[in-house]
């Protein structure tokens, strides 16, 4: 079978499985439950998870359950901004609310969605150290003036954010190959290095991740040159390990 | 085989506890004392506020460098404002300054924090607090080196802990800052000290009123407003002994700490 058939082929695999929805959906299904699950033992009105979105502190809604769940998903908030904004660039836990005769406090989202926030809790998402996205819930049910939310209710959050950032770590690693995917089904000849990595770059994931395969493409380069390059490219990358291994042992040294 | 203690009595811990100080250092007000709030920046023009915002600063980002500026540009998100109006409650006459690392287009976060620690210990400020950390393994060992300069500096950091299994830096680093979370506690003043722990002291952070965006208030809970509550205490200990190291600083706190814990088993 040559390359172009090989092709052909994968396109239409991916075509009929439809790869890209199969991936993810189950991802955000699982999230939503969880989000049902959770704002019913907090006795929270509305939950939702935002994502980051791009590398500059960005955030996006990417799933959300409640009166405006619907305007809300894909919604963007800009990085710093607002109480999601703060807790994802902070990565500080804290709950909000609002004294009473004082306006609704969520601007930025409520104006667009017409709903009014009037308390919320607003946890990190951290997987493996990276804080990459924010859980929240909002008001309690039933009517306003509102409880706040209680610490022991941040601590059951937080254990709910560990799961939800796992899952949504898996989230962003499937859209990883949704995308893929769609650039495979756009006709696109991805077997340029130069265009793989363009594409890479364009990427919305995780700087991490993205690092690790732009790291390895680039290593890919260097080794297809020849054997001569890949046992340099190799020395060197053992040196900077022994160089690193080296440097830790002389600062603990001096402990 | 060692004399070393593997335990301490309490009695052995009330001795290192003791801190020759005298109860006037609650009537002070903080005069003469710099802080830096390094946070989401504050709003200089809410009612709480006014007169006792010293400067305002903004990270931006010039060839490639993360540079300070004096700037206008207020608080992104709230919690700046938040803090300084927890301080400016404890510690009405401290001259309080704001480092916006937060907010700040185009800087990636670790980076505009690292910078704005470094920019507060340049400028000699008494006190910074941290409202903020980061779980990011790769800022640890530079955080500490910060951290350590501080300290020979003279400037108090005083950090908020989180409560996640993860640990978060600078928190964790107990040696060469002050590590806070929050208690439930309603009384700005009353705060408790965790000997031996990483996260060492307690202080009210639940429920707390303060001030917001739009010259509005919010009530708020987390361990981020129980770091400021700390800043404040250690602004009117500094009025009153203007000479304390960050260690004195903190050998003070946990003094007052082990008064605080008589008085509540005594009433």
């Amino acid at each position: 079978m040559n390359e172009q058939n090989i092709e052909n082929k994968l396109r239409q695999v991916i075509e009929t499985v439809d790869v890209a929805n199969s991936l993810t959906a189950p991802l955000t299904d699982t999230i939503v439950n969880l989000l049902e699950s959770s704002s019913a033992l907090m006795n929270s009105e509305e939950a939702s998870v935002l994502i980051r979105d791009g590398n500059e502190g960005d955030l996006c809604f990417l799933c959300a359950i409640g009166q405006v769940a619907d305007q809300l998903e894909g919604l963007k908030v800009p990085a710093g901004k607002g109480i999601a904004g703060f807790v994802f660039s902070s990565g500080q836990p804290l709950t909000i609310t609002d004294v009473e005769g004082e306006q609704s406090f969520y601007a930025e989202v409520d104006k667009k969605t017409g709903f009014s926030t009037r308390t919320i809790l607003a946890t990190p998402l951290i997987y493996k150290g990276d804080v990459i996205g924010v859980l929240e819930y909002i008001n309690r049910i039933g009517e306003p003036p509102f409880e706040p939310f209680t610490p022991e209710e941040m601590d059951t959050a937080a254990l709910y954010a560990d799961a939800v950032a796992g899952i949504v770590n898996a989230y962003e690693s499937a859209k990883l190959f949704k995308d893929l995917s769609k650039r495979i089904l756009s006709n696109e000849k991805t077997s340029e290095i130069t265009e793989i990595r363009k594409w890479l770059d364009e990427l919305r994931d995780t700087n991490r991740h993205k690092e690790m395969i732009d790291l390895a493409v680039l290593i890919r380069e260097i080794t297809n040159r020849g054997d001569a390059e890949r046992v340099l490219c190799r020395e060197i990358l053992e040196s900077f390990v022994n160089y690193k291994n080296n440097d830790l042992d002389y600062k603990f040294s001096h402990l | 085989m060692s004399d070393f203690p593997t335990s301490f009595s309490n009695e052995m811990i009330e001795a290192k506890g003791r801190f020759p100080l005298n109860a006037e250092w609650k009537s002070r007000t903080g005069k003469g004392v710099r802080i830096a709030i390094i946070d989401s920046g504050i709003d200089k023009n809410h009612q709480d506020l006014k007169e006792k915002i010293d400067k305002t600063f903004e990270a931006k980002q010039v060839d490639k460098k993360v540079v300070f500026e004096e700037t206008e540009s207020g608080d992104s998100a709230g919690h700046g404002t938040a803090c300084a109006g927890i301080i400016s409650m404890i510690a009405p006459d401290a001259a309080i300054s704001g480092i916006k690392v937060l907010g700040s287009g185009g800087l990636g976060d670790g980076h505009a924090f690292l910078a704005g620690l470094e920019f507060a210990i340049n400028q000699k400020f008494d006190i910074i607090n941290l409202s903020l950390g980061t779980t990011k393994p790769q800022f640890a060992t530079p955080l500490h080196d910060l951290l350590d300069r501080a300290y020979h500096a003279g400037c108090v950091v005083v950090a908020a802990a989180n409560n996640f299994p993860q640990p978060s830096f600078p928190s964790v680093f107990s040696s060469s800052l002050i590590s806070v979370s929050k208690s439930s506690e309603t009384d700005h003043l009353k705060f408790g000290f965790k000997y031996g722990e990483i996260i060492e002291l307690t202080a009210p952070g639940v429920n707390v009123r303060t001030a917001w965006l739009n010259n509005e208030h919010r009530i708020l809970t987390g361990n981020s407003f129980a770091c400021p509550h700390i800043v404040g205490i250690i602004a009117l200990l500094l009025e009153q002994y203007p000479n304390l190291t960050p260690f004195e600083v903190k050998s003070a706190l946990y003094s007052i700490a082990l008064e605080n814990d008589k008085l509540k088993e005594t009433s």
